[in-house]
Parts: structure tokens; C-alpha cells; sequence
């Protein structure tokens, strides 16, 4: 089998491969998925490849990050198995690997959680801001552009700025981080 | 010594097989039922597969006939030495084998059977409407019915549950059969406690209104005093009340009296103490405020319970436990197919009766929303089998094939161009002809198979018209959604509940599901000795396993019977009348006078025929001596009257018209005992059935017909003459061919069972293909079972081994085989002839030899058996391997050999699992089709997963390819989720090559039984006679019959056994009423006659030169007197003149 280019992923996913071992193929998470028409790879694929060592085709398609954790893979795999959790583990491995492919989701998840850790909630213009920052890509504002505006129009979003830590969260996000050692 | 007895529970298809058996064997039989109907399952069912139709009929006796009914087993069962109960619960076993010690609980019939008419003026009033279980609850029934639309009495129950003791039956019953009266409710004695004093009179009113004695208590403390006092059988008491509360009076009352029935009342908030209460004890709990109805109904269930607590205690030798099992309810937990929802969900029983002629649509299939035909149908498989979420790690075993026939029934009976789709994750196909019947469901039958698990259901809101809208992706990744009028759930099993209590109460071992566990190698005898399973107690069973594990239960019993001392009946000590010869002759003498009896059945009759001309047109006849007509020939009073005619005017024959309970084979056995006529002298007519089916004919006309009818019965009376019943001598030996495991269980088993026993094996040495296999995939230790065997067949003295031996030549004679063996390497042996009765077929079968087209000299491609043994002999060490891959399905399922083996992906998980654990840095493959891991072998199948083993599924157009490459074997597949080609560098490849049967057709020629078109052993009938070919006394077992593992080897070992115990237990056996001859004078000797008859009754006689019969096997068909070119072949009772005759009468 070839698995000369998974450059070590499979150590990472070995634990996510143990998640779904039982998997008989059925189908069931593809077809109940409602994102699957944004996947190039279904979910059943995933796993396929999961098994079959192809970690590498796995991490080249940004199907999983798709993944809206509505639990209905979950709620009606035969075996019993935690797919959602499977598919959120992933997506950890993709930000812990710093891969290149998925630069902008794991950005976007960051700058995210930190508006969350410092304010206990997520303040939009901070975030964004923060988002934009650390894409380093100077275009990448514009092209939002006109779907902020629509958003402030409608009061989705709030044109503060807060840069000071207020929240009280540090504490749980660190229990967390200890957690995910 | 005494008559050995055993009591079976439970009495649908598997305790009909165990209890006929028991009962052709000798030995008495109680039979009991908790249902009101017996036949089981199968009642509901109308066909099954391959014929498409039904065959429970095959299984009654085949000779002795006239000792049990004829007719089929939906509509009753008789059997002289069978006592049925229905209605009649099991609640305990003590004791030890050939002592039980049972206590059954029978509900007392509130109508009396000797006086109901059958009329249905009592359904006809009765207010009640429940949900029907026959049709599953898709029609309504009354309260008070008749069990089932098929059975012959016409006795109406009372549903107990049900009934609200309106009484309005009682007042409309013509023949004053219902009786509530009986009941005694003053002496069920019920204490109210209640510090509300509203609550206390109100209940106190209610339930004096309904009969029972009531007394109030204010406080517990008072509780307690009155029952001091006096005993109480039943108390409701509130939770909370000042002083003592509720929960604390149950625990002192039960001290008290452990058996008093406590009821909980509680507000809605306190429904957690009620529930703690009931797990202390109480029975129930009552959520105030309530409903007057549902107290005097939770009132009434207690009372029920207490009117039938007098059970009856019965002495048997040993206890058979045939209770089935039950279907998965979809309705429970995440219910993702609406089933109860949406309509047009149904569950395949459901579906059953929506297409049976006896089901609601009466056989057209409607659409429950809408009305319309039903055009599109879609089976979903695996609905609460293989699946974690609902408690199931196990395959349901059955629901692929009985989905695919349910699927071919739909398509034959509403049209080819119904659309019918199927979907499965692996189809299970695992028996011999499976495999072909999906081939033909695929291509004749053209059935839609799509391999998909469909996630959930829902309406298709753009349609707007009931269709059902499924979502299911192909394995190319792509979705697709479907639309279908009607969905079947294929539901899987679950324990029957009862069961699993009972095992629980009488300290059996039951598995991690609730299924009753069997002890290793064997899968009818349970943890306790003298307690066996038959059917499928012990997981879903197909008919033909179910009765295959039934009769092999029966043998456990009659093994216990047979060590315990007991005796079987002494069978050829038949009736007086029949055996009275000379009695017989002077009876064919006499000139005939008919007496012709109808019954008027309430006015029926008389208000549709006109009776005078009937009379005077039937007294013309000069043998029928006068026309009579009774009332209410079906209450035993009704009998009465006719018995007394019938000795008045003294006749020789009866016709007799009535309705069917009334000509009831037993009943007319009867009225021949009670009134000294020669019953099968009696012809009968079912007048009631002809009435109801012209149901506006004119007079004339009918009377017209009903004579006819009567004409060619009085013409049949008038020929007839009481055939003498045959005897025929019969051999007690057995002879077992083969020496396998099932050959070794067989010849055990019989000898067991005192009958002698050769078995000839043409090796050197005893075991066959137990002897290079070590381990089961449960762990069982092979060898040890084997030597364990092969010791006992060895030391006992009933049994004669012949090792290195032939069968050479047979030669067949009525009751009798004769075959010459022959030592296998002495040319010069001149042989030594034994006289058998009966002669099993254990000849087995191997591993198909592995067809590789590379060259090998390495050895790298194995098959199962060779990588297995390797292991043994150590040429192969797991712990150096790094890649193992195993092709399942190779060379089988394929047009060579088109039939699942059945055992090949088990021991491919075993062996898979096996290198996993002595090396888990292995990297094994298994490449298959359908993983055929059914029943509890699925747990197998997940362990695998579980270690780390990868399965490839590939499609049997496009094999898995081998190539030699150095020292190692390159496999190429292809993946075809990922659709991409895999190459596997493989240090060996295990092939599954399947299993090859080895019953030479010329054996088979020898004693009469033949082959499949896969070169098996062919049975009777594959469903209800699974081990005996159509010459009655040869049988076979294991790999011979069919693909098996171990324990099936063994249970259709013991079943084979226990089917020739029952020839074998007999010196002489009784043949049935009409029995083929020969006329030797003028037969030609064509042996036309020979050659066709089905049943291997007729024999050439070379010395005497004349065709011979044996009368147990002839089942008195005809074919032979309709082939014979002289006429020499008759079938004596029913010769030519009476037919001619009878056809004269018929179109005159």
C-alpha cells in the first residue's frame, strides 16, 4: 500500500483512525450530511481513507472542515460511532500541524476564540479585524467588503473596538489546553 | 415401567416439529401455548420461499397417519399422544431430568367449547374494539373472536384484557355457552386506604358497583389493624397521607402477606416515589386523579390474576422450550423511519398480512393515505439488527431472505411492473440455494438490490400525495433521492420476553442480549440439564433451521426419556375396530343402508334448500335408507341425539352433512366409538362453506346442488368397504454412513437411545474434517470435543465401527435395507451383509481445491485448511509474517458453484483475529463480497474491525488478481469507495475456496435419495423437511446436507437421529387408510409404477417376480394407479366402481 507521503499524519490520526475502526461503510453519515454538497470528499471517503492510510488525500481536501457538527451522522450511525467528535479532531490535527491548506480556517477559528477568551463573547469588529491581520493579505478585506456593509447596514455587526482584555475566561480556556495535551 | 412424557412450551412451528416427533417416537407429549391458536408465526405467514408457497403440512406423520390429522397445521392438530393447552403460561421448573416438577397457569374460558355453536351473535354484540395481533394490529377485532380465520373449531375466546365484562354476550348466547356468573368477585377482598374520605367512598362506590368487596382505611395504621383482622388479596393506598405514608404501609403489609397485590395512588408530581414503590414491590401505581375505567381495569387484570392463580402442577421427564422469539418494535428509541408516524411504513409482518388473502385488503395492496394502488416499494434492511444504537451487535440472520421473497410475492401477485427496490449493507445469502434465489429475484424477477443504508424517512413535501422520500448515497459518493409509495422495515429479532423471565427465574444461562444460551457444540441443550431450546429461542432461525434445531431438542428428550427408564407405547396396539378382521369382512358383506344426516345449523339450512324435494329425490337411492335433519350436531348434545339415531335405526353407513368443526376427523372418530359405526365408513360434507359461498342462490338452485353433492357421497358410502390397516415388519438397526462429526453425533445419538448402530467410515481413522481444524471462533477447544466422541462411540455397546469400509451394493425390501460392506483395500473380502432399517447419509464434504492460475512453488497461495494446518505443523510462524491477505468467495457464489458456504467468512474472521493476537504488528486484509458473518458471529466481525483488520469489498465481476513477485504474492483490487486500484504485497493469501459436498450420486441411487443441482443431499422439502429425502427412511447430515459449521453439523446430526429413532422405535408400523396394491395377476412387470412413484414405496421383487409395497412409505397419492397401462396398480378403498360411479352421480 502506498503511504510513503503522509508525512506524519498518521501519528496524529492514529487515535481519530480508533474513533471509526468499526465502520462498516454503510453510508449513513454521507447521505444524512446537510453539507454535503460542499464536500469534494464525502464523509464515508473520509474514513476510507482514514483506514486505508491515505491520510495524505485525506488533508488535501478541505471536505471535513465543512463539517457543522449537527450530529445527525452521529445520531444514527449503526456502530455507534462518534463522528462529529471525529470530524472536530481533524480539524484539530490540520490547526496543530499549522498546514498550509487550511491557513485560513484555523486562522479564523483562532481569531475567534480569542475575541471569546477576552471578552466572553465574540465582538465582531475585533474579531474581523484581528481575522485580517493575521491572513497577512491585504486584499482579503475587500473582497468582504461588501458583505460587511450588509451586515452593519442590517445591525448584525457593532463598529466598536475594545482591545482591552475584560473576560474572565482565561481560566477555562487554559483547563482546556491542558486537557488537549 | 412408565410411559415417558415431556412438556413442550410453546407451540408454533419448532414446538409442532419437537412434539410430532416426541409423540411418532412413542412417548406422550404436552404441548401448550400462551396463545389461543396453535401454528405460531406461520399462521400470518402464506408463503414462503423458494416455492413461494407453504409446505407446514409436510410435516405430519408419514406413516401410522391416522393417529393425527391430515389437514393443515393452521387449522388444529390432533395426535393421539399429544395433549395440547392452550392459553396456558410455563411459570416454573424444579427438578432434575426425568423428574420435572412443572407449574402451568391455564386461563379459565369463560365459554364453554362442548356448547358454542360458532354463531357469532356474541361478536356480533360485543361493544369492544381492540387492535387485531393477527393482522398486526391493522384491523380491529371485537372482544370476544374466534383465534384465527383458519382453525377448524369454531369455538369463540374471550380476550380478557379486553372485555369489559358488559355481559351482553352472555345475555344474547344461544345456547347459554358464555358464563361470566361463575366469577366470584365477593370473595375478592380489596382494602381502600385514603386519608381523603371523598377518595375513599368514591373508590369504594366504583368498585362494589363492579362486584368486589371493599373496606376503607383513613390512616395505615388502620390498614394494618384490618388486616390483622382479616386477609386481603388486593389494597390501593395513597402515597402521601399524615402518619404513616404509603411506601412504609407496602413494606409492613408485605411482611404482613407477601402475595397481597399493592396498587400506589399518587399526584402527578410524585410519580418518582410511586416508581421507588414498585421497585419495593408494589404493583402498579395509579396517577391521581384518575378515571374510574382505569381503575376497575388495572382492578380487573389483579382479579384476572387471581381467578387463574390455581395452577396446575404436571410431572414430565424433560421440558423443550420452543418460544420463539420476537420482532424488533421500530417505534421505540430514535424511530429515524417514522414507523407509526407516516403512513405507509410498515414492518415486514405487516406487510404480510396487507398482502394476505386473509389480511385487511383482502390480498390488494392500497395505499394507507391516499387509497390508490401501491406502485412503488422499498425494503430497508438491518431495521434493529447490526446496529449499536439500538442494542443490537448482532444479524438478524433471516430478514435478507424473507425481504427478497416478500419482494418476489409483491411482484407475482400485483404485477411484474411493480417497482420493487431493496436495500442492504451485505446480503446475506447463507444457505445452499440462497445465493440462486437472489440471482433470480435479480434477473427474472427483476428486483432492484442497492447496496445503501437509508438514514431516515420522511414525506416528500413537494408531492404532497403520501410518497415517502429516501436519501441514500451509491458508492461512488453520489446522492440520490428516491420516492416510494409503501417502505418495509426488514425488523430483526429481539428475545421473547417471557422467555428470557423464565430462563432468568429457573437459573439458565442467557447471553449478553437475552437470548437463551446454549452449551458448547450444541444448541439445544440450555445451562440446565433436563431444559432444552428448540427453534429459535436461541437466536432467529430460518423454518428449516427451526426445525431442524426442534427435532434435535426432541432427541435431547427422548435421550433423557430413554435414561430416566421410560418406556414408549406400544405402537402397533391400534383400535379394536380396526384390527377386528373378521369384523371387517362381515361387514363388506352386508348390503349397504346409508342413513343421511344434515345438520340444520340454527335455520340456515332449511331457509335455503328446500328439504321435502330433497328428501324424496336422495330416497330414491335404494341403499339410502332415510334423510334426517338434526340441529347443533357440533355441541356435544347435538352428538347425542345423532348416536342414539344411529343406534335406533341400526345403519352401515353415514353420510353426513354438516359444518366443518362438526365432520372434524377426531369428532367423527368419536361419534364411530360412541355409536359402534365403522368411522371411515362416514363420509362428510362441509354444507356450510358451499351455503356461504352462493350467497344469493335461489332455493332450487341450491338444493339442487347440495344433492348433487349428497348424491356422489351416498355413491361413495355405497361402494365402499373398511380396508384392514397394513402392518409391516420393521428393522430396528441403523446404519450411518460416514464418520465425520455428524455421522459420529448421529450413530451416538441413536445408540443413546437404545437402537443399535453400524457405522462404516472408508478411512482408516474416525473425526473427518474435525481432525486438521483446533479452535472454533468462539475458542472452543476442537480436539477435545472430537477425542471426547470418538471415545464415547468407541466404548459403546451399542455401536459397531467399521473403519477402511464400502458400502458395496444395497438391496431395498419393505421395512428393510440390506448392504454389503467391504474393506476398502481387501479386493479379495467377500464381505459382510447387514440388515438395517433406516440409513443416514454422513458422508460430508471438503474445501474445494484452490484453482490459482499462477505457478506456486512456493506455497505462498493457500487455501483456509492449508494456511490453518501450516500454522499446526508450525511451517508457518504469524509472529514473522507483515502481510496476510485473504480473498473471500474464491471459486464460489460464482456460475461454477453458485451457493454461499456459509462458513468461509467466519473462518476467515477466526483466522484473521488468530494472527492479530499472536502478532499485532500483522496487517491482514480480507477482500469480500458480503461479509456473511450472521447471528452472533457479527461480534467477530466488529473484534475484527477492532483489531485493526481492513476489509476490502470487491465486485464479483472484477476478482482480485494474484502475481507471484520473488518471495512474497502482489494482490491487485480495487477499492471501490475510493474507486482506486490497490496492489498488496502479501506474504501469503488465503483463499475461502468453500465447501464441496462428497455424496457420490450412485450411494444416493442406492438407498433412494437423490441429489440438488449442487450435488447436496436433496431434501424432502428444504424448509419443513430439512434432513429426510423422500424414501422416509433415509436421512443426512452435516456437510453432506448442506454448508455448516460444528454446531449446525451436530443439530442436524441430532435431528436426523431422532427422525430415525421414530421409524426405529417401532417393531412394526401401521400404514394410513388408502394404500397402494398391485393386482400381481394381471401386471405385466413394466415397473412404471416403481419408477414413478415419489415416495420409493414400490419394489421389484426378482425371486417372487412381482411388484412389492411397502404401506408405511405409500402416502396413498394415486400416481402409480393413474401410470399403470393394465390397471394392475390400484389404490385399495377407492376402486374403479366406486369412481365411475361417484362421476356418474356427479354429472348425471
Amino acid at each position: 500500500m502506498g503511504q510513503a507521503n503522509n508525512k506524519g499524519y498518521l501519528e496524529q490520526t492514529e487515535t481519530i483512525k480508533t474513533m471509526i475502526q468499526t465502520c462498516i461503510q454503510c453510508g449513513t453519515c454521507t447521505a444524512s450530511c446537510p453539507n454535503i454538497e460542499f464536500m469534494d470528499i464525502t464523509p464515508r471517503h473520509m474514513w476510507r481513507l482514514l483506514m486505508t492510510d491515505h491520510v495524505d488525500q485525506l488533508f488535501s481536501s478541505k471536505s471535513f472542515i465543512m463539517c457543522s457538527s449537527c450530529y445527525y451522522c452521529t445520531l444514527r450511525c449503526p456502530r455507534g460511532l462518534e463522528l462529529t467528535n471525529a470530524m472536530s479532531q481533524l480539524k484539530q490535527v490540520a490547526s496543530k500541524l499549522r498546514l498550509k491548506q487550511f491557513r485560513r480556517s484555523s486562522l479564523f477559528y483562532e481569531a475567534f476564540l480569542n475575541s471569546v477568551k477576552n471578552h466572553g463573547r465574540v465582538k465582531e469588529m475585533e474579531f474581523m479585524t484581528n481575522y485580517f491581520i493575521s491572513m497577512k493579505n491585504p486584499v482579503i478585506p475587500f473582497a468582504y467588503a461588501s458583505l460587511g456593509i450588509k451586515l452593519l447596514a442590517k445591525g448584525k455587526i457593532r463598529p466598536e473596538f475594545s482591545f482591552g482584555r475584560k473576560g474572565k475566561l482565561t481560566a477555562l480556556f487554559k483547563k482546556v489546553a491542558e486537557l488537549e495535551e | 415401567m412408565a410411559i415417558g412424557k415431556t412438556l413442550v412450551a410453546g407451540a408454533g412451528l419448532s414446538g409442532i416439529r419437537s412434539a410430532l416427533d416426541l409423540a411418532e417416537t412413542g412417548y406422550k407429549v404436552l404441548l401448550i401455548d400462551q396463545s389461543d391458536h396453535i401454528g405460531g408465526l406461520l399462521c400470518q405467514l402464506d408463503n414462503q420461499f423458494p416455492t413461494s408457497k407453504c409446505g407446514y403440512c409436510r410435516m405430519l406423520p408419514m406413516f401410522d397417519r391416522d393417529q393425527s390429522s391430515q389437514h393443515c397445521l393452521r387449522k388444529g392438530l390432533f395426535h393421539k399422544n399429544i395433549e395440547i393447552l392452550l392459553s396456558t403460561q410455563l411459570m416454573s421448573v424444579e427438578g432434575e431430568p426425568g423428574d420435572l416438577k412443572v407449574t402451568l397457569k391455564q386461563n379459565p374460558s369463560l365459554i364453554d367449547p362442548s356448547l358454542c355453536t360458532g354463531c357469532g351473535e356474541c361478536e356480533r354484540i360485543c361493544p369492544v374494539f381492540v387492535d387485531d395481533p393477527f393482522n398486526e394490529g391493522l384491523t380491529k377485532r371485537k372482544a370476544v373472536y374466534l383465534p384465527s380465520p383458519q382453525s377448524f373449531s369454531n369455538t369463540y375466546t374471550i380476550d380478557y384484557t379486553a372485555c369489559t365484562r358488559c355481559g351482553e354476550c352472555e345475555k344474547i348466547c344461544p345456547t347459554g355457552a358464555i358464563k361470566f356468573i361463575d366469577q366470584n368477585r365477593e370473595k375478592f377482598k380489596i382494602l381502600v386506604v385514603d386519608d381523603e374520605k371523598i377518595v375513599r367512598d368514591s373508590m369504594k362506590e366504583w368498585l362494589k358497583e363492579e362486584g368486589f368487596s371493599v373496606t376503607a382505611a383513613d390512616s395505615g395504621q388502620k390498614a394494618l389493624e384490618l388486616m390483622d383482622d382479616r386477609p386481603f388479596n388486593m389494597m390501593l393506598t395513597d402515597i402521601k397521607m399524615p402518619g404513616m405514608d404509603g411506601v412504609e404501609l407496602l413494606a409492613k403489609a408485605k411482611e404482613k402477606n407477601d402475595d397481597l397485590c399493592v396498587i400506589m395512588m399518587t399526584a402527578y408530581a410524585a410519580v418518582d416515589s410511586a416508581v421507588e414503590a414498585m421497585k419495593q414491590g408494589a404493583l402498579d401505581y395509579l396517577t391521581k386523579p384518575f378515571d374510574p375505567d382505569v381503575l376497575i381495569s388495572m382492578t380487573l387484570k389483579v382479579y384476572h390474576e387471581f381467578e387463574i392463580a390455581e395452577a396446575r402442577v404436571e410431572q414430565v421427564d424433560a421440558l423443550i422450550l420452543a418460544g420463539g422469539t420476537e420482532f424488533f418494535k421500530p417505534n421505540l428509541g430514535k424511530n429515524p423511519y417514522g414507523y407509526g408516524v407516516l403512513p405507509g411504513v410498515v414492518t415486514g409482518m405487516e406487510f404480510e398480512r396487507l398482502i394476505s388473502g386473509t389480511g385487511p385488503g383482502k390480498g390488494k395492496l392500497i395505499h394507507p393515505k391516499t387509497g390508490k394502488p401501491v406502485r412503488k416499494i422499498a425494503w430497508f434492511q438491518c431495521v434493529g439488527s447490526r446496529d449499536v444504537q439500538t442494542g443490537a451487535g448482532f444479524c438478524s440472520s433471516v430478514c435478507c431472505m424473507i425481504s427478497i421473497k416478500e419482494a418476489i410475492l409483491a411482484k407475482e401477485k400485483f404485477g411484474q411492473d411493480l417497482e420493487t427496490t431493496l436495500f442492504y449493507m451485505d446480503m446475506r445469502t447463507i444457505g445452499k440455494s440462497f445465493d440462486d434465489y437472489r440471482l433470480k429475484a435479480r434477473e427474472e424477477n427483476q428486483i432492484r438490490f442497492v447496496r445503501a443504508r437509508i438514514h431516515s424517512l420522511d414525506e416528500d413535501l413537494k408531492k404532497d400525495d403520501g410518497s415517502l422520500l429516501a436519501r441514500y448515497v451509491d458508492m461512488q459518493g453520489n446522492i440520490h433521492e428516491d420516492d416510494f409509495d409503501l417502505v418495509v422495515l426488514a425488523t430483526g429479532q429481539r428475545p421473547a420476553k417471557q422467555m428470557t423471565e423464565l430462563a432468568l427465574k429457573n437459573d439458565m444461562i442467557i447471553n449478553p442480549w437475552g437470548f437463551i444460551e446454549t452449551t458448547p457444540f450444541s444448541m439445544i441443550k440450555t445451562s440446565r440439564k433436563g431444559i432444552l431450546s428448540g427453534g429459535s429461542l436461541s437466536g432467529l432461525k430460518d423454518i428449516s433451521e427451526s426445525v431442524t434445531c426442534a427435532s434435535a431438542a426432541a432427541l435431547g428428550a427422548c435421550k433423557i426419556m430413554h435414561e430416566a427408564g421410560k418406556k414408549t407405547i406400544d405402537a402397533h396396539a391400534i383400535d379394536m375396530d380396526e384390527t377386528d378382521l373378521n369384523g371387517l369382512a362381515v361387514l363388506a358383506r352386508e348390503n349397504p343402508k346409508i342413513l343421511t344426516v344434515l345438520c340444520s345449523c340454527g335455520s340456515d339450512l332449511t331457509q335455503t334448500l328446500d328439504v321435502e324435494s330433497l328428501k324424496l329425490d336422495l330416497n330414491r337411492i335404494p341403499e339410502n335408507k332415510s334423510v334426517e335433519i338434526m340441529d347443533k350436531l357440533c355441541t356435544d348434545e347435538g352428538k347425542k341425539t345423532l348416536v342414539d339415531m344411529i343406534q335406533k335405526t341400526n345403519p352401515n353407513r353415514l353420510v353426513l352433512g354438516a359444518c366443518l368443526p362438526c365432520i372434524y376427523k377426531q369428532r367423527i372418530k368419536e361419534l364411530g366409538k360412541e355409536s359402534g359405526l365403522h368411522s371411515s365408513l362416514v363420509e362428510t360434507l362441509d354444507i356450510i362453506s358451499i351455503l356461504k359461498q352462493y350467497p344469493d342462490s335461489q332455493i332450487p338452485e341450491m338444493t339442487q346442488r347440495i344433492e348433487r353433492e349428497l348424491k356422489i357421497l351416498i355413491s361413495k358410502a355405497r361402494f365402499k368397504n373398511p380396508v384392514p390397516k397394513e402392518r409391516l415388519e420393521s428393522n430396528q438397526n441403523a446404519l450411518v454412513i460416514g464418520g465425520g462429526i455428524a455421522g459420529i453425533t448421529a450413530a451416538l445419538s441413536i445408540a443413546d437411545c437404545g437402537y443399535h448402530v453400524d457405522l462404516v467410515e472408508k478411512d482408516d481413522t474416525i473425526g473427518g474434517n474435525l481432525l486438521w481444524m483446533d479452535k472454533t471462533v468462539d475458542g472452543l477447544d476442537i480436539q477435545a470435543y472430537l477425542d471426547e466422541k470418538v471415545k464415547e462411540l468407541e466404548f459403546h455397546n451399542q455401536v459397531t465401527i467399521h473403519k477402511k469400509t464400502k458400502t458395496e451394493s444395497t438391496g431395498q425390501h419393505p421395512g428393510e435395507f440390506s448392504t454389503l460392506l467391504k474393506k476398502e483395500d481387501e479386493p479379495k473380502d467377500p464381505g459382510e451383509t447387514i440388515l438395517h432399517g433406516v440409513t443416514i447419509l454422513a458422508t460430508g464434504g471438503g474445501q474445494a481445491p484452490l484453482e490459482v492460475d499462477a505457478d506456486d512453488p512456493q506455497q505462498k497461495e493457500l487455501t483456509q485448511k492449508e494456511f490453518e494446518m501450516g500454522v499446526q505443523d508450525q511451517k508457518i510462524d504469524p509472529e514473522k509474517l507483515e502481510t496476510v491477505v485473504m480473498i473471500q468467495c474464491s471459486g464460489t457464489r460464482d456460475e461454477k458453484r453458485n451457493y454461499c458456504s456459509r462458513v468461509c467468512c467466519i473462518r476467515a474472521l477466526k483466522n484473521a483475529l488468530f494472527l492479530k493476537e499472536k502478532n499485532p504488528d500483522i496487517q491482514v486484509y480480507i477482500l469480500y463480497r458480503d461479509m456473511m458473518s450472521y447471528g452472533f458471529y457479527e461480534q467477530y466481525y466488529t473484534n475484527a474491525k477492532n483489531s485493526g483488520v481492513i476489509f476490502f469489498q470487491y465486485d464479483s465481476a472484477d476478482k482480485p488478481l494474484t502475481q507471484m513477485q520473488e518471495d512474497k504474492v502482489l494482490v491487485k483490487t480495487r477499492d471501490l469507495l475510493l474507486d482506486m486500484p490497490v496492489e498488496i504485497e502479501a506474504d501469503y493469501v488465503i483463499h475461502a475456496t468453500g465447501i464441496l459436498p462428497d455424496l457420490p450420486k450412485a450411494l444416493a441411487d442406492q438407498y433412494g435419495a437423490s441429489l440438488d443441482t449442487f450435488h447436496f443431499f436433496k431434501e424432502a422439502d428444504s424448509k419443513f423437511r430439512p434432513v429426510d429425502s423422500m424414501n422416509y427412511r433415509v436421512f443426512s447430515c452435516g456437510l453432506s446436507l448442506k454448508p455448516c459449521t460444528i454446531e449446525e453439523a451436530v443439530v442436524t446430526a441430532e435431528a436426523a437421529a431422532i427422525r430415525a429413532i421414530r421409524i426405529l422405535s417401532h417393531e412394526r408400523l401401521v400404514s394410513g387408510k388408502i394404500v397402494a396394491d398391485t393386482r400381481t395377476a394381471t401386471c405385466s412387470m413394466c415397473e412404471m409404477c416403481v419408477d414413478t412413484c415419489p415416495y420409493g414405496a414400490r419394489f421389484v421383487d426378482s425371486i417372487e417376480e412381482r411388484i412389492v409395497i411397502d404401506p408405511a412409505a405409500c402416502q396413498g397419492c394415486g400416481v402409480c394407479a393413474a401410470v399403470c397401462p393394465s390397471g394392475s396398480a390400484v389404490l385399495e378403498g377407492l376402486d374403479m366402481r366406486l369412481m365411475l360411479d361417484s362421476i356418474d352421480m356427479a354429472v348425471s
